[in-house]
């Protein structure tokens, strides 16, 4: 072998990185990220938003345990604030990834903050700032201001302004307004370049898009929502403080319609059960239990996956009188003439037709994976519906947890995070 | 196509078998998960006396004499909207049809039903094609509706009286007439349908 | 030492705190107190000219202890650690500036109190000295061979670990090798696939890192992470054995008791099989006792007839039994008979495949069984009743029962209670105040026993414990020889979060003695505990806690010397961390310990300590708040808030600028169980008007983050009144309160409704003792 040929391999071969880059702040991806870290590894925490938490951090509780999620999430930032090995990238939105174990470049478009590292949260921005926008914390149902605290539980708790001041006098408020020179308008969305040997994708999901349903006519009515906006309706820091009531008029909604499967396990949305709804659903049921002693809900569903443990869930709220189990997929919902949501379609198990009213219907929309967009090239596979897998056998680097993998729930995603930390060890050179 | 078996006990499967490979959409019919979204989205529902999902159900379970007594093969009206919002992809309408043929040919309709059926889907299919009903296609369509021996020999039968409407005028060759802006005529007929349901 | 130590005090401008707050009143109040060296102000310390102020003192010598009176400890933790000096900090921000009356007098008193305090805890924090943790080994044990079992152990050599993997039964592969086919776990989701249990199993005996051990149970386990003590027996021979860490993997067996499926024919009627056997049909070409079978039923029992924990994976091998049938003979006639058909996630993809295959769905209930066989349904869709005639079998889905026990094995001759250790006994949800579900479920309230004084004991009966059978690792620790359940037989873990964190350290546990899973959820489990076992051993490496305080040098020091082996630290511990020696005193493994500090706790005598967090910390801490005159009527009331949860919703309550109770005072512990009862009296002989404990939930659904602490102080909290007597005091005065983190609403009502209730009872009297 040449001088030169022992070059060109080296070159081939590259820097070996043994840093593991996980693509994706929420749950699943917190935990691979801990897991590998506590482990002694460096990892590169991407998150797209302002702050980590993803989904679950939205979610009022999680089943069956009627837990609040921001507990598990405090331990995670615990650790991870007590952890140098991590560090992480908010507001990092990956577009493409290539290379090989190892040796990956990943591609991420920065996004303007317009706060830095200086920022001490003390919200003098949020008190002048005059603007208002739909909250994305809230899904849109509340307005916030354009400079804010992303939450009150907010990791890192670090303020961000929406890019509609730039220009406005608002930035000029903003900016005076700041003491600790935390404000800078000069950031601009580039393009940066992340190198690692080994990636973990957990980008998690986002609701199908119940417009896509076109008999469910969710745009007809404000009290026709999605279960990800019941989780912040119920929720304490939620736009109603935690009062499940009628966003069209504020008044109790006491007479709620859970709708299953609106999207999953429909060959022309999602093909497959997204596996956490039913589970949702009897939570969501159980919110309202909770507010109204004379409530009355009914849930419409195909089959009721209550899978594993979760079988005593769905036993214990069963026998609650005022919760109804319907076996129907509704054919249609829409706003009815008394200004109420209408549901409408067969029972099944009585072959009767029915149309009932309620205060407020929740379709229990599916999980879409989010990496359906992004460009990932090499060893990694992606299927039909956007989820991403891992070569079968040893060879790859790149790995998957959480929804990113698969329809699953918090309990599998935690542990297809911890599997996955694993699997990133390995890639990049157990010691 | 074999004859039509008999189950011999209940949910014996030779029936549900049988419509598999000899009607129309048959082979999907086994992919229904009971959901009820084409019986609840049927604006004839009130009058079927099982509905798709239930008749579906019926053939699984080798139901034949009822399967082929149901009204619900008769007060389909072919709106497709089973079909379109199956979330298993199954064409409801089809089958649902292809059995009231079934039902027809087997002698389990009732005489005058089967004859309206026949009459009334030809007549929407004329108007809805052409905004017209052309008298020549919607008869002949009627008449292959009982199957093709049975138009031939209808048709033999009525073509005396066809050739006098052709010489007195009321009866024209060439092609169908049709009326201006089609789609127009369609959006009415689907507002109509609609407002039926909602009705 | 006490001589050296030179508190640093830097007082935060920022972020309100200066508006709020009268500075140089501050700085005039805290500065001159007893060993505080310096005293220096900013406008915000967490800037790089800030901390570099602080660093430069640290640098220089002037200041060994760093008191930071600014923001929430929860914030920029990062930025104020300063090498070679303990770090403490102030709430001036999110408790006082955020949720006080600005320039009022009550205001200025808080933050003084704060920094008093703050002062105290500075004085009485060292930094921790680590424990000399040593790692005899890196080998990690994998206790049973299965599918879990043999897919760690492959993935912890890939990891770089040696490997000892012992099966109780002569060959390795466990239910999987009775499995002819798998479900599909990847893209399509469709076409079942081949078993590769014996290419895996091939792969472990081939792997030079894996030491293989058949007919072999595990005698005996002592020691800690690091250096667990193992005694193997094969055969009845003996031998010994170091490990890092240890995986159980023991599976499932089928249910103990069967009776629940005789309503089925199920060992009653010939030809109903379970669906174990029938995998066995499936790999004779579906032949079963000479005769080809055609015509099948397949049962999935309805989950509240059988087992509360089937759910899910009986279905899905349902599905994929019938599609077998279905591949096998195209002419077959398949009918599952289920209530609700859990073919969740993917699965739904094979429930489309068996449809297409022809096989028959039917949400049918089974009333009976007669020979045939015949079954008797209820077709819930047709609405009519039906008698399912000429079938050829029956094929009944039976439930998997974990092996937290060895069913095999004697029972253990004590130690049985702590199977179930279960101060978080099973309670219904309540809804309004209504149970909803089972009553039965409801267990009776733990029982005191007076051998050890006011231990919490487990409600665990040891003569019929929740499963019977012999230990799994037999361990040698004073809480006994199992690793402990939650219910069902499941081994306890905060199942959602930290699915793996057991409460025995350094044993993690995968595989469907976990929860019920398939074969490839189960490999997927594997990989996960075995990330688990290797950090285990890494962290022990480094002398740091594992989970939760991950990396946390600290850990409990016990004065032997006033101990009183009582017993108290070594039966309450959640971890079973601490033996007894064999005079009876505590001895403390460390490594097995999570530094929650319930010891701390539970130890009467005030003995056991931590470096950074001990009794008299607190005490010190009680004692620096200034009690004002009694005759301004002004309460003051000890708050001791759990920095997990409660600690976090009071600094929401912060960040949201909601008004907290003028009169509250609050020191974060690390957990509840943490807290002694000598605080609680302490701080009302000290003037305190009131006491709170805030704590995570307890009970069945417990969130607690050390699985019990919170339910031991419940607990004790409960045995206070006598204390309370004796001082002549009100047992209204000490409140016990559950809140989650997510009360950043109601923690500020709780605080207001409990300090007028102490305005009614009034002042303490001792004020000014």
């Amino acid at each position: 072998m040449t001088f030169v040929e022992r070059r060109g391999t080296m070159a081939q071969d590259g820097p070996h990185s043994q840093t593991i880059a996980v693509i994706g702040g929420g749950i699943a991806g917190l935990t691979a990220a801990l897991e590998a870290a506590e482990t002694g590894y460096d990892v590169i925490l991407i998150e797209k938003e302002p702050a980590l938490g993803g989904r679950v951090t939205r979610l009022n509780r999680y089943f069956p345990k009627f837990c609040h999620p921001t507990c598990g999430l405090e331990i995670n930032y615990q650790r991870l604030r007590k952890n140098p090995r991590v560090k992480v990238l908010t507001m990092h939105e990956v577009v493409a990834v290539d290379g090989e174990k190892g040796n990956y470049t990943i591609t991420a478009k920065k996004l303007p903050r317009f706060v830095n590292e200086k920022c001490t949260a003390c919200g003098e921005c949020g008190k002048v700032c005059e603007t208002e926008i739909d909250d994305p914390y809230n899904y849109g149902m509340s307005k916030v201001k354009a400079a804010r605290l992303p939450h009150e539980h907010a990791w890192p708790m670090r303020y961000v302004i929406d890019p509609v001041v730039k220009g406005t006098d608002d930035q000029k408020r903003i900016e005076e307004a700041c003491k600790y020179g935390a404000v800078d308008f000069s950031e601009e969305e580039e393009e940066v370049t992340i190198n690692a040997g080994a990636i973990v994708w957990a980008t998690g999901w986002r609701p199908y898009d119940a417009r896509k349903l076109e008999t469910y006519h969710y745009d007809s009515s404000p009290d026709i929502i999605n279960n990800v906006e019941m989780e912040r309706l119920a929720n304490h820091d939620g736009p109603t403080g935690g009062k499940v009531v009628r966003p069209s008029n504020g008044e109790p909604a006491k007479k709620v319609a859970l709708i299953q499967c609106a999207g999953s396990r429909d060959v022309n949305h999602l093909p497959y059960c997204s596996m956490i709804c039913c589970l949702a659903s009897l939570k969501h049921a159980a919110y309202v239990l909770e507010q109204y002693e004379d409530a009355e809900v009914h849930m419409y569903y195909i089959d009721i996956r209550a899978h594993d443990k979760m079988q005593t869930f769905y036993e214990r709220l069963k026998v609650d009188p005022r919760l109804k189990f319907i076996k129907s997929k509704p054919a249609e919902i829409g706003l009815g003439e008394d200004g109420r949501p209408y549901v409408k379609g067969e029972r099944t198990i009585d072959r009767e037709l029915y149309c009932e009213s309620y205060d407020l219907v929740v379709l229990a929309t599916g999980m879409e994976p989010e990496a359906k967009g992004v460009d990932i090239k090499g060893d990694v596979v992606k299927d039909e519906d956007g989820f991403v897998l891992a070569l079968e056998g040893e060879d790859g680097g790149q790995f998957s947890c959480g929804v990113a993998a698969g329809p699953f729930d918090v309990a599998l995603s935690t542990m297809s995070g911890t599997a996955a930390a694993l699997k990133a060890i390995q890639a990049v050179g157990a010691r | 196509m074999t004859a039509v078996p008999t189950p011999s006990r209940t949910y014996d499967l030779s029936f549900a078998r049988w419509v598999r490979e000899n009607v129309e959409g048959g082979d999907k019919l086994n992919m229904c998960m009971q959901c009820g979204m084409c019986s609840g989205s049927c604006p004839n529902g009130q009058e079927m006396d099982n509905g798709p999902r239930k008749l579906f159900m019926m053939v699984r379970a080798g139901l034949k004499d009822e399967v082929l007594s149901s009204s619900t093969l008769w007060e389909c009206t072919s709106c497709y909207r089973c079909y379109v919002r199956c979330p298993r992809g199954i064409p409801v309408t089809t089958i649902v049809q292809h059995l009231a043929a079934l039902a027809a040919k087997e002698g389990y309709a009732p005489k005058n039903k089967v004859e309206n059926y026949f009459f009334s889907k030809a007549f929407w299919w004329s108007a809805e094609s052409f905004g017209k009903t052309d008298e020549r296609l919607v008869t002949m369509k009627y008449f292959f509706s009982f199957g093709f021996g049975e138009g031939i020999r209808k048709a033999l039968d009525n073509l005396k009286i066809a050739l006098g409407m052709i010489k007195a005028g009321r009866m024209h060759i060439g092609l169908p007439h049709t009326i201006k802006n089609k789609s127009q005529l369609k959006a009415m007929i689907a507002k109509a349908k609609e407002l039926e349901q909602k009705g | 030492m006490s001589d050296d130590i030179k508190i640093g005090i830097y007082l935060c401008e920022g972020c309100g705190i200066a508006e709020a707050v009268n500075m140089d009143e501050l700085e005039q109040a805290v500065a001159n107190q007893y060993q505080v060296a310096k005293c220096q102000r900013h406008a915000a310390f967490c800037s790089d000219e800030g901390r570099a102020v602080i660093e430069k003192d640290v640098k220089d010598g002037e200041v060994n202890r760093v008191l930071v009176a600014a923001c929430s400890h929860r914030v920029m933790t990062d930025r104020f650690n300063f090498d070679g000096a303990a770090t403490v900090r102030a709430n001036l921000r999110e408790q006082v500036a955020w949720t006080q009356p600005p320039q009022d007098e009550d205001t200025q008193a808080f933050a003084k109190d704060n920094v008093l305090m703050g002062i105290a805890q500075a004085r009485t924090c060292d930094l921790p000295e680590p424990h000399e943790n040593v790692v005899k080994s890196e080998k990690i044990l994998v206790v049973g061979g299965g599918i879990s079992g043999l897919t760690a152990a492959l993935e912890a050599a890939r990891a770089g670990h040696e490997v000892t993997l012992v099966e109780k039964t002569d060959q390795l592969g466990g239910w999987t090798r009775k499995w002819s086919k798998l479900i599909p776990s990847r893209p399509p989701y469709r076409g079942l696939i081949d078993n590769p249990i014996e290419d895996i199993i091939k792969a472990v005996e081939e792997n030079d890192k894996i030491t293989v051990m058949l007919n072999t149970l595990v005698s005996k386990t002592s020691g800690e992470p690091g250096e667990f003590s193992v005694t193997l027996s094969q055969g009845g021979n003996e031998t010994e054995d170091v490990f890092g860490s240890i995986v159980v993997a023991t599976g499932w067996r089928m249910p103990d008791d069967m009776t629940p499926y005789e309503k089925y024919g199920l060992g009653k009627i010939g030809n109903v099989i379970s669906g174990v056997d029938f995998e066995e049909v499936l790999k004779n070409g579906l032949e079963h006792e000479g005769k080809k079978l055609n015509t099948i039923a397949i049962i999935i029992p309805c989950e509240s007839e059988a087992m509360p924990y089937t759910s899910g994976v009986a279905d899905r091998i349902a599905i994929k039994q019938a599609i077998q049938v279905m591949d096998a003979d195209p002419s077959a006639m398949v009918y599952v008979l289920h209530d609700n058909l859990r073919a969740h996630g993917q699965a739904e993809e094979l429930y489309r495949e068996a449809q297409e295959k022809g096989v028959v769905f039917m949400k049918a209930m089974v009333k009976s069984a007669s020979e045939g066989p015949e079954l008797v349904i209820d077709d819930l869709l047709l609405g009519r009743e039906a008698t399912l005639t000429g079938l050829d079998a029956v094929v009944v889905q039976t439930g998997m029962m974990p092996n937290s026990t060895n069913p095999d094995l004697p029972m253990a001759e004590k130690g049985n209670e702590f199977l179930c250790d279960d101060v978080n006994p099973r309670v219904p949800i309540t809804i309004n105040g209504q149970p909803a579900g089972d009553g039965d479920e409801v267990k009776a309230e733990a029982a005191g026993d007076g051998e050890e004084a006011s231990a919490v004991t487990p409600d665990c009966d040891p003569e019929n414990p929740p499963l019977p059978g012999g230990p799994i690792l037999n361990l040698q620790y004073r809480q006994g020889p199992h690793i402990p359940i939650l219910y069902n037989g499941f081994i306890d873990s905060h199942y959602i979060c930290f699915p793996y964190e057991t409460r025995r350290t350094g044993i993690y546990v995968c595989g469907a003695v976990r929860k019920p899973m398939t074969t490839a959820e189960a490999k997927e489990d594997a990989a996960g505990a075995v990330l688990k076992a290797k950090q285990a051993i890494n962290l022990v490496k480094e002398s740091r806690a594992t989970h939760p305080r991950v990396g946390d040098l600290s850990y409990p020091h016990f004065g032997l010397d006033i101990c009183t082996k009582c017993r108290r630290c070594t039966v309450e511990c959640p971890f079973g961390a601490i033996d007894e020696n064999e005079e009876g005193y505590p001895k403390l493994n460390p490594s097995r310990c999570r530094r929650c500090g319930t010891c701390m706790g539970a130890c009467p005598v005030r003995t056991i300590s931590f470096k950074n967090y001990s009794p008299n910390m607190v005490a010190e801490m009680i004692e620096a708040v200034e009690q004002p005159d009694p005759f301004d009527e002004k309460p003051r009331i000890m708050v001791f808030a759990c920095e997990n949860d409660a600690y976090p919703a009071l600094d929401m309550a912060g960040i949201n600028r909601r008004e907290i109770n003028k009169y509250m005072r609050f020191i974060p512990v690390r957990c509840l169980g943490s807290v002694t009862l000598m605080w609680v009296s302490h701080a009302l002989e000290k003037g305190y008007d009131g006491v709170m404990l805030m704590g995570c939930k307890s009970g069945d659904d417990y969130q607690c983050h050390f699985v019990k602490g919170s339910a031991i102080a419940k607990e004790r909290i409960g045995k206070v009144e006598e204390t309370l007597r004796n001082l002549m005091l009100e047992p209204e005065r000490v409140s016990f309160e559950e809140v989650s983190i997510a009360d950043s609403k109601r923690v500020v009502e709780l605080l207001d409704q409990f300090g007028e209730q102490i305005k009614g009872i009034g002042l303490n009297p001792f004020k000014g003792f």
